[in-house]
C-alpha cells in the first residue's frame, strides 16, 4: 500500500495515531495516568533471565514461542525451534503477543454491567459478587423454563482452551452450542470430510505444482503452509510452480509465477473445467481412479455432457480458456506431486460446499492423496482423555432449530453440525421461531459483535439475552453488552491443555505459564471452578425439582449418589497442570520436555537437528509420515466420493454441478464487496494491539484506480460504503489490483468499544454491511455475495 | 573480532513484517512508523487490472546496509557514528548530538530520530542485545517465515553467509556510491 512506502507518509500515520489515543477517555479501563508511564517495548538484556517455551495465541495457527522473562517482565518472544508445525517462525503478530499482555485497555477484574446494554457501563465487583449474579440470574431463569437446560446458549471462539469451556457446557446440559465453524471453515472441512474422508493437510516441501485458489497465504499465515510453499516456489532447486487464482491482487498472487484474476465465486466453474480437460483428454490417473474411486463413471457423464468446458468456463469465470487447459495439463503432468490447495477460510459464496467437492475429486484424479507432494493426512499422537461430566437431564430441549412444514430438513441449511449455525440461530432467535426461549448466553473468547455478517441483528440478540457473561481478556463490542464479565489472563499467563499436531512431523505441544496472571484475572479453567462451585448445587435444585428421573434415581440410591453425576465442579476439580501430565502420561519424558522445550514427540532427541542458523529437522525424511492410509481416501467406503445420493434426501446436489445463479453478477453503479486477511492481524482480536495498531492503524478501502479517478477518489478520501443492510465508513486506496467492480477491505476494524482506546472507530467494520445470507448446506456465513455502493463523504 | 554482513534472499520476502516487529520488540524500539531500523520497501504495482506485472510488485526488506565506507560515520562531527570492533556501524548516544548529518548523508533512510533516547537510532546488527548474549542470528533473521536473511561473518571463508556469496549471484544497493554495504541481495 501507498502508506507503507515512505517515512513521510508513515509520519501522517503515527500523528493520527497520537490524535486518537489522546481523544477518548477511556476511565473505566485505563487511566491517563498508566497511558503516561507506557513503554510499550523493552529492550532485550544481557543478564539474568528466564527463558520459558509456550505457544502462541494471537491467531488460529499455535506457533511455539520461546518467552525470555527479566526481573518479572516478558521482554521479546521468540521462535521454537523444536516445533515441526511451526519451523522456528514467529510472525508480526506472534512477536507482538507481549503487547496483548501488557495491553492497558485488557479486563483487569471481574465487573457487573449498571448501564444499559451495550452501553459499557459497568462497576467492578469480586469474583464472589460476579459469580453470585450469576447464580442467582440462573436459578431465576432455569426455575421459570422448568429445567430446560437448553435456555443457555453457550459460543465459543477457536482456542486452546475452547475444550476446558466446553466441558462446562456439557456438564451444564444445554444443547445450543455455537462456535466459529460456520463463519469459518465448516463447508471446505466437511466438503473434503465426506469426499476423501478428512479435511487434510499438504506436503508443499516435495510438491512440485501447486493452484492456489481464494487462500491468500502470504497475508493468513497458516503454519507450515505458508513457509514451506513461499520457500519452494522461490527456491533455487526443484522450485514448484505456484498459480494463484484470487479476483485481488494479493501478496501471495504477487509471489506467484501465474496470476490468474477470477470473478468472485465462480471457482466452481473453474475447477469443473479444469476437470473436464482432464477427463476428456484422459489425463488422470486410470489405475488410482479404478482403485479408488466410487461412482467415477457416473461423475465423468455428468462433466461431459454438461460441456463444463474450459470455453464455457470462461464466460463465467473470466480466466482464458486457453489458460484452463494449460493449468490443467501441467497440474496432471505433475500429479499426484501437484496440490490444489485445499484452503482453510470462511465460505465466500453460496456454492462453497460444491466447491471443495469438486476440488477434493480433481486433486484425486491425479492420485495425490496421502502421499509424498500430494494432500497428506500425517501421523498422530494420541492422548490419553480424561474424565468427562455428561449428565442426563430429562427436560434438557434439543437445540433450537427451526425444521421445515413437512418435518423435511431445516428452514435454512441441510445439516446442522456440532458448531452449528450462528446466522441461522441468532435469527431465528431474533424472529421468535425457537420451539422454546433462550434466555442466558454464556460467551467465551468469541466476539459475535465483529465476526459475523449484520452486526445490527447481533446487538439485538445480546439486547434480548436476559443474562450475557463474557470470558475475555479484552473489552470488545461483545463485552459492552454483558451482564457479567469475567476476565481472563492473557495466553501467556495460563497453561492450557496440552495438543496434539497431527501432520507429516506429528508433535506434542503445550502452552505453559510465562507469568502469573495479573491484576485480578484467572485462567478459564479457574474461572469455571469457582463458578460451578458456586452454581453447582443450586441448579441441582431445580433439577431435583422438575425432573422426574433425578427424583426416582434419588428414592432408589441417595441424592449424594445421583447429585455426583450432576456435580458441575468435577471437570475443574484438578490443575491444568495435573490434567496435562495425564494426557501424555503414556509417552515417556513427555510432561518434563512439554515444560522444558514446550514440545514432545518420540525420539526428539534423537531426531532434531539443527542444520544451520536458519534450519532445523524435527524428522529424519524416512521417518516422517507421508503416506498413512495405503495413498487411499479416509472414507468409510475406503474410495473418493464423487456422487453422494443420500444427499439429494436433503435438498443437496449429490455430484458438483454448476447452477446457472451461482454466475457473478454486479447491477450497474454497484460494486461486489470482498473481505479478507492481512498479515498483520488476525480477524477482530489483536486490533487493539499497540504494535500491529502501529503497523496499520486502520482498514482501506481497496477500489480500482480508474474508477476511483473517474469519481474524483483520491487516496485518504473518507468513503461512505452501504448495502441492504447498513453502511460504514472508511479511507480510500485507490488501486489497479483490484477490478472495476470490486471493493475490498480487510475484516477487523470498525470496533465500536470505547475502552479500545487504540482502535476505537478505527475503519469500517465488513459485517455492518456483509448482508446475512446463508449457504445452504450448513447455513455458514456467505461473505462475498453483498453488491454495495459507495459515497465520497 | 568478525566483520558482520548480512545477505537476504529478498524473493522469498512475503511482507509479512514479522522482522519489523521482532527487531522493534528487541531493541526496545519506539513506536511510531517512522521510528522503525528495518523495513520492507514496496512499489506500487504496474500495469491495469487484470493486466499487471508481478514482477513490478517486489518486496525489498531492507535496513541499514553497514557500508564499509559509510557517509553516516563521515560527516559526524562528533565520532559518536563508529565501526565497531566487528566492522557493524554504530552509534555512542553520549556523544550524539541530534545534528541530523548522518540522516541527510544516508543513501539508504537507515537512520531515524529516537526522541526517547535523544540519538540518531539505527540497525546494529542486535549487536548490544543478541550478539551480545552470544547468539549468532539477528532477531529479524531468526524470526522471518521463509528465512530472507543469512547474518555473518564475512571474512570467515567457511560461514554460511561466506558460502553462499561465492555459490549465489547477488547485488548491493546503490554500490556505485562507493560505499562498499555489507548488505547483499540475492538475484
Amino acid at each position: 500500500m501507498q502508506v507503507e512506502i515512505s517515512r513521510r507518509r508513515f509520519l501522517q500515520g503515527s500523528a493520527t495515531l497520537c490524535v486518537v489515543g489522546a481523544g477518548i477517555t477511556t476511565t473505566l479501563f485505563s487511566s491517563e495516568k498508566e497511558k503516561e508511564k507506557l513503554t510499550p517495548t523493552t529492550k532485550t538484556g544481557t543478564k539474568d533471565v528466564r527463558l520459558v517455551p509456550t505457544l502462541c495465541e494471537m491467531c488460529v495457527n499455535k506457533c511455539a514461542a520461546i518467552a525470555r522473562v527479566e526481573n518479572g517482565v516478558v521482554t521479546k518472544l521468540d521462535p521454537n525451534p523444536y516445533f515441526p508445525k511451526s519451523k522456528n517462525m514467529l510472525c508480526a503478530r506472534g512477536n507482538a503477543g507481549i503487547q496483548a499482555l501488557y495491553d492497558p485497555d485488557r479486563l483487569k477484574y471481574p465487573m457487573i454491567r449498571i448501564g444499559k446494554k451495550g452501553e459499557g457501563k459497568f462497576k467492578k465487583v469480586t469474583w464472589d459478587e460476579a459469580f453470585t449474579y450469576i447464580k442467582e440470574s440462573m436459578v431465576k431463569i432455569l426455575d421459570e423454563e422448568k429445567d430446560n437446560r437448553s435456555s443457555f446458549l453457550f459460543c465459543a471462539g477457536e482456542g486452546m482452551a475452547e475444550h476446558t469451556f466446553k466441558m462446562f457446557y456439557e456438564g451444564f446440559g444445554s444443547a445450543n452450542w455455537l462456535n466459529h465453524s460456520s463463519i469459518c471453515l465448516q463447508t471446505v472441512a466437511s466438503g473434503y470430510g465426506v469426499t476423501i474422508g478428512e479435511y487434510p493437510q499438504v506436503d508443499f516441501e516435495n510438491t512440485k505444482y501447486i493452484i492456489m485458489a481464494g487462500a491468500n497465504r502470504a497475508e493468513a499465515i497458516v503454519t507450515p503452509d505458508t513457509m514451506d510453499g513461499f520457500k519452494k516456489i522461490k527456491a533455487k532447486k526443484n522450485a514448484a510452480k505456484m498459480v494463484c487464482i484470487d479476483p485481488r491482487f494479493t501478496n501471495t498472487a504477487a509471489k506467484s509465477d501465474v496470476w490468474l484474476p477470477i470473478k468472485p465465486g465462480t471457482d466452481l466453474a473453474f475447477v469443473l473445467a479444469l476437470t473436464y480437460v482432464t477427463l476428456q483428454e484422459e489425463l488422470y490417473d486410470k489405475e488410482y481412479v479404478a482403485a479408488h474411486f466410487n461412482h467415477f463413471e457416473a461423475y465423468k457423464e455428468m462433466v461431459i455432457t454438461n460441456n463444463y468446458t474450459p470455453e464455457w468456463a470462461e464466460a463465467i469465470t473470466g480466466i482464458k480458456a486457453e489458460e484452463i487447459y494449460k493449468v490443467a495439463r501441467e497440474f496432471m503432468e505433475n500429479a499426484p506431486q501437484a496440490i490444489y490447495y485445499p484452503g482453510r477460510r470462511s465460505t465466500f459464496s453460496k456454492n462453497d460446499f460444491q466447491l471443495r467437492r469438486a476440488m477434493a475429486i480433481f486433486q484425486a484424479l491425479g492420485g495425490g492423496i496421502d502421499c509424498e507432494g500430494g494432500l497428506v493426512f500425517g501421523g498422530k499422537l494420541p492422548l490419553e482423555d480424561h474424565e468427562s461430566l455428561a449428565p442426563m437431564y430429562e427436560n434438557a430441549k434439543a437445540r433450537a432449530t427451526v425444521k421445515k412444514e413437512n418435518n423435511a430438513g431445516y428452514s435454512d441449511c441441510a445439516v446442522v453440525s456440532g458448531g452449528g449455525s450462528w446466522i441461522s440461530w441468532r435469527n431465528n432467535f431474533l424472529e421468535n421461531k425457537h420451539p422454546y426461549n433462550t434466555r442466558g448466553m454464556f460467551c467465551y473468547k468469541h466476539n459475535p459483535m465483529m465476526n459475523m455478517p449484520n452486526t445490527k441483528k447481533t446487538a439485538q440478540m445480546l439486547q434480548k439475552m436476559e443474562l450475557l457473561v463474557c470470558i475475555d481478556t479484552m473489552p470488545s463490542d461483545t463485552v459492552m453488552y454483558a451482564d457479567v464479565v469475567l476476565p481472563e489472563c492473557t495466553y501467556l499467563e495460563r497453561t492450557d491443555p496440552v495438543k496434539t499436531f497431527a501432520g507429516i512431523e506429528p508433535s506434542i505441544a503445550q502452552r505453559n505459564k510465562v507469568i502469573e496472571p495479573m491484576y485480578d484475572t484467572k485462567p478459564v479453567i479457574e474461572i469455571l471452578r469457582g463458578l460451578t462451585k458456586k452454581i453447582s448445587k443450586p441448579l441441582f435444585e431445580i433439577t431435583k425439582k422438575y425432573d422426574a428421573e433425578v427424583q426416582e434415581a434419588i428414592m432408589d440410591s441417595s441424592e449424594e449418589e445421583v447429585y455426583a453425576e450432576f456435580d458441575l465442579t468435577l471437570p475443574f476439580a484438578h490443575s491444568q497442570e495435573e490434567l496435562n501430565a495425564h494426557a501424555v502420561s503414556k509417552y515417556p519424558q513427555a510432561k518434563e520436555n512439554l515444560q522444558k522445550y514446550g514440545v514432545h514427540y518420540p525420539d526428539m532427541q534423537t531426531y532434531f537437528k539443527q542444520l544451520s542458523a536458519n534450519e532445523y529437522e524435527s524428522y529424519p525424511k524416512n521417518k516422517r509420515f507421508y503416506t498413512v492410509n495405503g495413498k487411499k481416501p479416509k472414507t468409510p467406503s475406503g474410495k473418493v466420493e464423487c456422487k453422494i445420493d443420500s444427499f439429494t434426501q436433503k435438498g443437496v446436489d449429490a455430484m458438483p454441478i454448476w447452477r446457472d445463479e451461482y454466475a457473478f453478477h454486479v447491477p450497474e453503479g454497484k460494486f461486489r464487496l470482498l473481505s479478507g486477511r492481512h498479515a498483520q492481524f488476525t480477524q477482530t482480536g489483536t486490533a487493539n494491539n499497540m504494535m500491529l495498531n502501529d503497523l496499520m492503524h486502520e482498514n482501506y478501502l481497496w477500489i480500482n484506480k480508474r474508477v476511483a479517478n473517474e469519481k474524483g477518489i483520491a487516496f485518504g478520501n473518507l468513503i461512505e460504503v452501504t448495502s441492504s443492510i447498513g453502511s460504514t465508513r472508511l479511507k480510500a486506496y485507490p488501486t489497479e489490483k483490484i477490478a472495476p467492480d470490486q471493493l475490498f477491505f480487510i475484516h477487523g476494524f470498525g470496533q465500536e468499544a470505547s475502552g479500545l482506546t487504540w482502535t476505537y472507530k478505527n475503519g469500517g467494520n465488513d459485517n455492518a454491511i456483509i448482508e446475512d445470507t446463508m449457504e445452504p448446506v450448513y447455513g455458514a456465513a456467505v461473505m462475498h455475495e453483498t453488491n454495495v455502493e459507495i459515497r465520497k463523504v | 573480532m568478525a566483520r558482520y554482513g548480512m545477505v537476504l534472499d529478498y524473493k522469498n520476502c512475503i511482507n509479512c513484517k514479522a522482522c519489523e516487529v521482532a527487531c522493534k520488540e528487541e531493541n526496545g524500539i519506539l513506536l511510531g512508523a517512522d521510528k522503525h531500523r528495518i523495513w520492507v520497501g514496496t512499489g506500487e504495482i504496474e500495469g491495469e487490472y487484470p493486466l499487471l506485472s508481478i514482477a513490478s510488485s517486489a518486496f525489498i526488506p531492507s535496513q541499514c546496509q553497514h557500508c564499509d565506507e559509510a557517509p553516516c560515520q563521515e560527516v559526524c562531527p562528533t565520532n559518536a557514528t563508529y565501526y565497531n570492533e566487528n566492522g557493524v556501524v554504530c552509534i555512542d548516544p553520549d556523544k550524539c548530538i541530534l545534528c541530523s548529518y548522518c540522516m541527510n548523508a544516508c543513501p539508504y533512510d537507515a537512520r531515524y530520530v529516537d526522541t526517547r533516547a535523544m540519538v540518531i537510532d539505527k540497525c546494529t546488527f542486535c549487536s548490544d542485545t543478541r550478539l551480545a548474549r552470544g547468539e549468532t542470528t539477528t532477531a529479524c533473521q531468526n524470526t522471518c517465515p521463509t528465512k530472507v536473511r543469512i547474518f555473518g561473518d564475512l571474512d570467515d571463508p567457511n560461514s554460511e553467509i561466506s558460502e553462499v556469496l561465492r555459490t549465489r549471484e547477488h547485488f548491493s544497493l546503490k554500490s556505485h556510491l562507493g560505499t562498499e554495504p555489507k548488505l547483499f541481495y540475492l538475484t
